[in-house]
């Protein structure tokens, strides 16, 4: 039996959504049949009053042993610091966090706002939010870049706005049946298990991609074609399974015909929104997009299109998702 | 922490913290003779998304407003994208608009069971009921992780957001409605496949479980006496979850407090296809399905949006008048300086101004919405149920009565979401590229499943200018205003009897009542020594 406890800082509760959805195991599963015991969660606790304090300060002391801390949202630094843009429990969250993270053996950022910061750290920032090892890419964040848990690991970072349910509860089984040595970080102390592939991997409009045939509009135009030449999809640049492992079983926003926002990597939101950036590929002379796949350069990048399109089938140049 | 308590002795419960949507609220009450005789609300987190999309990309609220709530982010999706469609007067085909409707609905279907079973009905086992005869059986239900019910009503509150996620490509936090339609063009197996998870959710869970007789024949409810009658029918609908939970509020009393302002604020939300092809703010009133409306003092008006405004006298940031959301500012203050100019929250005070009552607070919710729906002049494709207002009118509103009207929008929304899928045509169009207008001004509404939620975007130069949203959650738990007066939960955890201080548990019904994203810890403080007395938490919503 693991013991976890789970809050929530700056954060909207979309990871913890996520995490309701979950399957195989389900959430009733890993507490009533996997032995998962959720100290407290903001919305699945149970223990109420003195009871639920003493929860908190007595994992902070020692006397109940945390195994693991989960921190969705960002950590709150503002206004000046003190960390009073975001109280709770009488404390600014910052005191919590800094306490907790000492107190656990294995402490884990779930969703962008606990690994980097998120959507609420983007320019101009206005409660000077971070995150816990990281802000956007640069290590450091609220606990620095050095800092270790008890169990002597990093902050283990599960991103995605939101991450999705298995890169969730997968981890959570992993942690708590043994398995910590099997998880591989990579340089941004994401689960290579799930990071390491591309969220174009598996992809169902790949073979687009392959001959270079763009989708020209969304809605009946998404029924052909890749969004990465038009509609700033970053699939080919961004690490996620998204579509290996299916969004709520059933799809993911590019089979949708939704671009991918890399919402895994420490720089979502791209571009900081700026005008004319969103769905829109930022492109050199207004035809060569600015940034081609990871590991690719321009040169080969334009080679390779030139020869793709002239190799395109047919077929490649219809609807495919048709009716 | 000391469980005695003189019951002629005023004394002070501090909630801290009480919030989930826009971060944790706490919540202040006085008690007097076992009675809460005022409160003061208060927000305390802030992350100022309204400062970061000034000078963004217009369509940059696509992708942040999800994130303010990614308990209800596909009501901000649902929204924003109308505040764009009405600025840059788009086109927006009636597939599109059906897919918007059936998406925002399949949120809500989600939301109903999550919180009903996960928060609500948690404290339906609180130790305070155990001299209940019916105590045992809330026990079997409806404990956590372990009730009967509880698991299955957890387990498939998913699957309605598995329909989301084929349109969509995932929930929580798509961004896949974009100004001139959707980004999806579902085929034949996405609508048959939505179509059949729905049928097996209203199988397993609604029909099966909540209400142990079909769909229409609960629908044919139109009064609290019909209600009463539905209960003593038969044993499957007596013993069903909704059967059973009705007695049991009676037996145990949470038809007794709660009950508000009484006044309600709908702005509307799902719209008739062929009225909303070219959506403006104008005609949007008489393009909805389920019906905008202000109810005040026992009269009904239209909706408004330029009646909408926000009062920052108790909130944290500068200002010194109220503002309608399309001059809105938020400019922060550091609490410290704040709570000494008598500030309390980061909320700010939505208020309306009602013709001949002025600017008064009002209740968003699943409530409002069926008081608005009980309202005249419902046109054919318009919601039109009286069983709500027959409610308030017979026993009240209440803890009880929000809850009801809340659960009674499950088997309603299935039905509409059922109607609108059989009614996509495949071959046709989903999406009209909108000219992207370099200025305008747009405001986009919806219902979340806890109430009203609103953009108004201002844009200028081809950037955002300004951003103002305003959420259920403000509506609702908003602090006090210039004029002193109570937001609605304050209001309405005015009167609520405590009966055991150490454990205030109707308070969390109150608050949950209104499913404000609500995570509270209670502290209670003696009035005279300031000596802290107890302290608790309500945990919070989804």
């Amino acid at each position: 039996m693991s013991s976890v406890l789970w809050f929530q800082a700056g954060a909207c509760s979309g990871n913890t959504m996520s995490f309701l959805n979950a399957d195989e195991p389900n959430v009733v599963d890993l507490i009533v049949d996997f032995g998962l015991e959720i100290l407290w969660h903001p919305s699945l606790g149970m223990e109420l009053g003195d009871n639920a304090k003493k929860i908190f300060t007595d994992c902070v002391s020692g006397e109940k042993p945390l195994d693991i801390f989960v921190l969705e949202g960002t950590v709150i630094q503002g206004p000046d610091g003190s960390g009073r843009m975001d109280m709770f429990a009488d404390r600014p969250m910052i005191e919590w966090v800094t306490e907790l993270c000492d107190a656990a053996s294995i402490v884990v950022a779930i969703g962008d706002c606990a690994c980097w910061g998120g959507i609420p750290a983007m320019e101009p920032n206005p409660s000077d939010s971070t995150g816990l090892q990281f802000h956007k890419r640069e290590r450091g964040g609220f606990l620095g870049p050095d800092w270790r848990s008890k169990s002597g690991l990093p902050v283990v970072n599960i991103p995605g706005c939101p991450a999705h349910p298995d890169w969730i509860t997968q981890i959570l089984v992993a942690l708590a049946t043994g398995r910590a040595g099997d998880i591989a970080l990579d340089d941004l102390h994401r689960p290579q298990t799930f990071f390491k592939t591309f969220t174009q991997t598996g992809c169902t409009r790949v073979q687009f991609f392959e001959y270079k045939q763009s989708t020209t509009s969304f809605g009946e135009g998404t029924r052909t074609g890749c969004l990465f030449y038009e509609f700033g999809c970053r699939g080919p640049m961004t690490h996620s399974p998204c579509n290996r492992i299916l969004w709520n079983r059933q799809s993911s926003k590019t089979r949708a015909g939704m671009p991918c926002l890399g919402c895994t990597e420490p720089e979502f939101p791209f571009f900081d929104l700026a005008k004319d950036t969103v769905f829109k590929t930022q492109k050199i002379s207004g035809t060569i997009p600015k940034e081609v796949p990871e590991g690719a350069d321009h040169i080969t990048y334009m080679a390779h299109a030139a020869a793709a399109r002239i190799a395109a089938p047919q077929w490649s140049k219809e609807d495919m998702f048709v009716v | 922490m000391t469980t005695t308590q003189n019951p002629s002795e005023a004394v002070d419960l501090f909630v801290s913290p009480l919030g989930r949507v826009e971060g944790d609220l706490d919540v202040r009450v006085t008690v007097e003779d076992g009675v809460v005789t005022s409160a003061w609300t208060e927000a305390a987190m802030f992350r100022g998304f309204e400062i970061i999309l000034k000078g963004k990309d217009p369509q940059a609220g696509l992708i942040v407003t999800p994130r303010v709530c990614g308990i209800c982010g596909g009501s901000h999706l649902y929204k924003a994208c109308y505040a764009l469609d009405t600025a840059w007067s788009t086109h927006v085909p009636p597939n599109a608009t059906l897919v918007r409707n059936i998406a925002q609905a399949c949120e809500t279907l989600q939301s109903i069971p999550r919180y009903f079973y996960a928060l609500f009905a948690v404290d339906l086992v609180n130790k305070n009921y155990a001299s209940s005869p019916m105590y045992d059986e809330a026990v079997r239900r409806f404990a956590p992780y372990v009730g009967t019910s509880y698991q299955k009503g957890v387990v498939l509150s998913g699957k309605p957001v598995e329909v989301y996620a084929i349109f969509g490509g995932q929930w929580p936090h798509s961004s896949f409605m974009v100004p001139g339609g959707v980004m999806c063009a579902p085929n034949l197996s996405d609508v048959t496949r939505a179509t059949a998870i729905l049928q097996h959710w209203k199988d397993a869970w609604l029909e099966g479980e909540w209400l142990g007789c079909s769909v229409e024949r609960w629908l044919e409810v139109k009064s609290w006496e019909d209600m009463l009658a539905w209960v003593d029918e038969n044993d499957s609908q007596r013993n069903s979850d909704c059967g059973f939970f009705i007695r049991y509020c009676l037996d145990v009393g949470l038809d007794q407090y709660g009950a508000g302002v009484g006044n309600y604020f709908s702005t509307g939300t799902y719209f008739e296809p062929s009225l909303y092809e070219n959506p403006t703010i104008d005609t949007r009133n008489d393009a909805l399905i389920g019906r905008s409306g202000v109810y005040a003092d026992g009269t009904w008006h239209a909706f408004d949006h330029l009646r909408v405004s926000e009062d920052v006298t108790h909130s944290f940031y500068r200002g010194d008048r109220p503002l309608h959301p399309w001059e809105g500012e938020t400019v922060p203050v550091d609490p410290k300086d704040g709570r000494e100019q008598g500030k309390y929250s980061w909320a700010k005070s939505p208020r309306y101004d009602v013709p001949d009552l002025g600017r008064i607070p009002l209740e968003a919710g699943p409530l409002a919405r069926r008081v608005a729906a009980g309202g005249p002049g419902a046109a054919a494709h318009q919601d039109d149920d009286p069983l709500f207002v027959d409610m308030i009118n017979t026993i009240g509103p209440s803890v009880f009565t929000r809850q009801m009207a809340r659960m009674h929008e499950a088997p309603k929304y299935f039905q509409w979401t059922m109607k609108w899928l059989s009614e996509i045509d495949l071959q046709e169009s989903f999406y009209s590229k909108p000219v992207e207008h370099t200025s305008g001004k747009g405001f986009g509404s919806t219902e979340a499943a806890r109430g009203a939620l609103s953009d108004w975007i201002v844009i200028e130069d081809g950037k955002i200018e300004n951003y103002q949203i305003v959420t259920p959650t403000a509506w609702n738990i908003g602090p006090r205003d210039s004029e002193e007066t109570l937001g609605p939960i304050e209001q309405a955890l005015v009167g609520t009897p405590i009966v055991d201080m150490t454990d205030p548990v109707e308070l969390g019904h109150v608050a949950r009542s209104f499913d404000s994203c609500l995570v509270c810890t209670v502290h209670a403080y003696d009035g005279k020594t300031g000596r802290e007395l107890s302290q608790f938490v309500i945990n919070g919503m989804v």
